[in-house]
């Protein structure tokens, strides 16, 4: 009967800050325990005395001594997030929620788009990916952001495309005037026109803004994805990560239980699921 | 056994004074000064307590007993040992929801399952019923007749005792111990049957006009339109979900000072604007008509799904407190019938 506090936090030291893009930031910490998950759940970060929220890693989960985690400035906690300074004292708790299914995907090709700060969890699957990556046949990575200040990751760019399997591609929808860009300019669904696609028992791994992952998922399926084979990062509002709060639900689902990783085919009966 | 009512409260007021059986609490259902209807609010007793163990459900829902509007999470609140009286079958149904949400197998409220394994839980049969009572239209009785610790049926100023669990094994003793009790005399439980029988009838026939299918999963089904209709006499305060028996809906805040990170829960209500929205601004539930649309999915759809039970159990409250003076029940009805025309 006796259970651990589920709201036990974990404190974690801000060794090293990225600033990815004007908004985004990456923050490296350093746990006092390490925290083993399994990517694509997320975890509950608090800034002390202003609060928390959920982010989902954006590092290895083959790494659980360190973590990465990719925040964007666009509410009340994440504005404190982007004040925090090396040296900083941070919490965590959890890890929560459903995971990638990497293990079943062997032998498979990967396709990933992740749009704006929905590169970070895809960041995360696509590194651990990367770990093992003799067990799959390819990974493609669709990469999108609005202008080129705004794509994050670039310092890993490079490396990534010289991996033997994998294909990265990265579009931004407009290049604005003082701002350099020699690749794709589009929508990142248009990307998906440019790749050799190959639906068939293949998993597609969508990650971006509501809007993106909408029509995204419209293109996979007319591109003969099956339902049941499109993955989506569906992040609501996840206050308090263990199915008790209620703020996150999708109908019947709990996004942070039953989530936030699911198939197309288990919610698409749902309703405003891309609100 | 059987207990005269006056020797019941004179145990209830040692059991406070004396902390007999180790309660450092005894709570019970007292007359509502400020209301003209007869209606109860819980209490901590006293010796001039106005107690009122029978009449029907009070104002507070018993949850907000085991779930408060506030409490801290990390480090856990601690929970007191306590006795409370007088609760009833409306509020005890609550509990097969609130159990199964906040202590299952993935995660358990600390602060929540405290108070359940602290307190011993009298309840007792409604004898009178509320304008807006209805348990009888989701298959719920104005008695107990399960999860109980202790149960209290009134008859003729006194009340038959059933036992119906160790912690009421264990109470029974200290009473026994504390005053007299007396053998039944062996009709008694007939003439109990008989008065739960009357009571379930008077509430039948209350509640005859609002009789639907239950078949909720329709409800979703249901013409937008006519929600749009019911919604327009709701604010939004959110007074219905903080009375509700069942509502658990609440926000966790961070209130950590020193080194020991501090988690602290307070209600919130899913007819809040800012309830679902996330950072950035986006909300699945943006309008008023939609977010009061949830409130009646969340109990009948989607607890059905999560828990195998509606999420009603018929108390009522949410019609009492309704500042736009919205009957439930009849939301309920039509849009129920809505569904059943589209189809």
């Amino acid at each position: 009967m006796a259970q651990a506090n589920p709201y036990e936090v974990s404190a974690a030291e801000i060794y090293e800050i990225i600033e990815e893009s004007p908004t985004i930031r990456t923050l490296r910490v350093k746990p006092e325990k390490p925290i083993p998950f399994k990517t694509g759940q997320f975890i509950e970060l608090t800034i002390p005395n202003i609060g928390e929220g959920p982010f989902t890693p954006s590092s290895s989960h083959y790494i659980s001594d360190k973590m990465d985690i990719t925040i964007m400035k666009t509410g009340f906690v994440t504005e404190y997030v982007h004040k925090a300074k090396v040296g900083d004292r941070i919490g965590i708790r959890g890890p929560y929620g459903t995971n990638y299914p990497i293990d079943e995907w062997r032998g498979k090709d990967v396709l990933i788009m992740g749009g704006g700060v929905g590169m970070a969890p895809t960041r995360s699957l696509f590194t651990s990916l990367l770990h093992d990556i003799d067990n799959y046949n390819s990974i493609t990575f669709l990469a999108g952001a609005r202008t080129p200040n705004d794509m994050i990751y670039k310092q890993h760019i490079q490396g990534w495309r010289e991996i033997d399997k994998v294909n990265f591609l990265r579009s931004v929808d407009r290049v604005p005037e003082g701002e350099e860009w020699s690749e794709e300019v589009c929508l990142i669904t248009k990307l998906l026109d440019k790749i050799d696609i190959n639906p068939k028992d293949n998993p597609v791994v969508v990650c971006g803004p509501p809007i993106m992952m909408k029509f995204g998922t419209m293109d996979l399926l007319k591109y003969g994805y099956a339902e049941k084979d499109i993955y989506l990062s569906m992040e609501k509002k996840m206050y308090c990560g263990i199915g008790h709060c209620r703020h996150c639900v999708i109908g019947k689902y709990y996004a942070c239980k039953d989530g936030p990783v699911f198939t197309y085919d288990k919610i698409l009966n749902e309703e405003n699921i891309w609100e | 056994m059987i207990v005269k009512a006056e020797d019941f409260l004179s145990f209830l007021i040692k059991c406070q004074k004396e902390s007999l059986g180790g309660f450092q609490q005894v709570i019970v259902p007292r007359k509502s000064k400020n209301v003209e209807e007869v209606q109860q609010l819980f209490t901590e007793i006293c010796d001039n307590t106005d107690v009122v163990l029978d009449s029907y459900r009070t104002i507070d829902p018993l949850r907000a007993l085991f779930y408060f509007s506030r409490e801290t999470l990390l480090p856990a609140d601690k929970a007191k040992k306590r006795l409370i009286v007088g609760a009833k079958g409306c509020d005890m149904a609550a509990f097969q929801i609130l159990d199964k949400a906040l202590i299952n197998e993935d995660f358990v409220d600390p602060v929540y399952q405290a108070w359940r394994e602290q307190t011993t839980i009298i309840s007792t049969d409604c004898t009178e019923i509320g304008d807006s009572c209805h348990c009888t239209l989701v298959k719920g009785k104005p008695y107990t007749d399960q999860n109980y610790d202790m149960n209290l049926s009134a008859i003729n100023g006194n009340y038959l005792i059933t036992v119906g669990s160790e912690k009421g094994e264990e109470l029974l003793k200290i009473m026994k111990d504390t005053i007299f009790l007396s053998q039944p005399h062996g009709n008694e439980k007939e003439t109990i049957k008989k008065n739960r029988k009357a009571i379930e009838e008077k509430l039948k026939q209350q509640n005859s006009k609002y009789i639907r299918s239950e078949d909720y999963g329709n409800l979703r089904k249901s013409d937008i339109e006519g929600w749009i209709e019911d919604s327009k006499q709701c604010i939004g305060c959110g007074g219905c979900t903080n009375i509700c028996p069942t509502c658990y809906c609440i926000i966790v805040n961070d209130e950590t000072t020193g080194k020991e990170f501090v988690k602290v829960r307070s209600y919130d209500s899913c007819q809040l604007h800012g309830y679902a929205k996330v950072a950035g601004g986006d909300s699945p539930r943006p309008k008023m008509y939609q977010r009061f649309r949830n409130r009646y999915l969340c109990k009948f759809d989607y607890m059905k799904s999560n828990f195998d039970l509606i999420g009603c159990t018929g108390c009522g409250r949410c019609i009492d407190v309704c500042a736009g003076e919205i009957e439930f029940r009849e939301v309920v009805r039509k849009n129920m019938q809505l569904s059943k025309v589209q189809e």
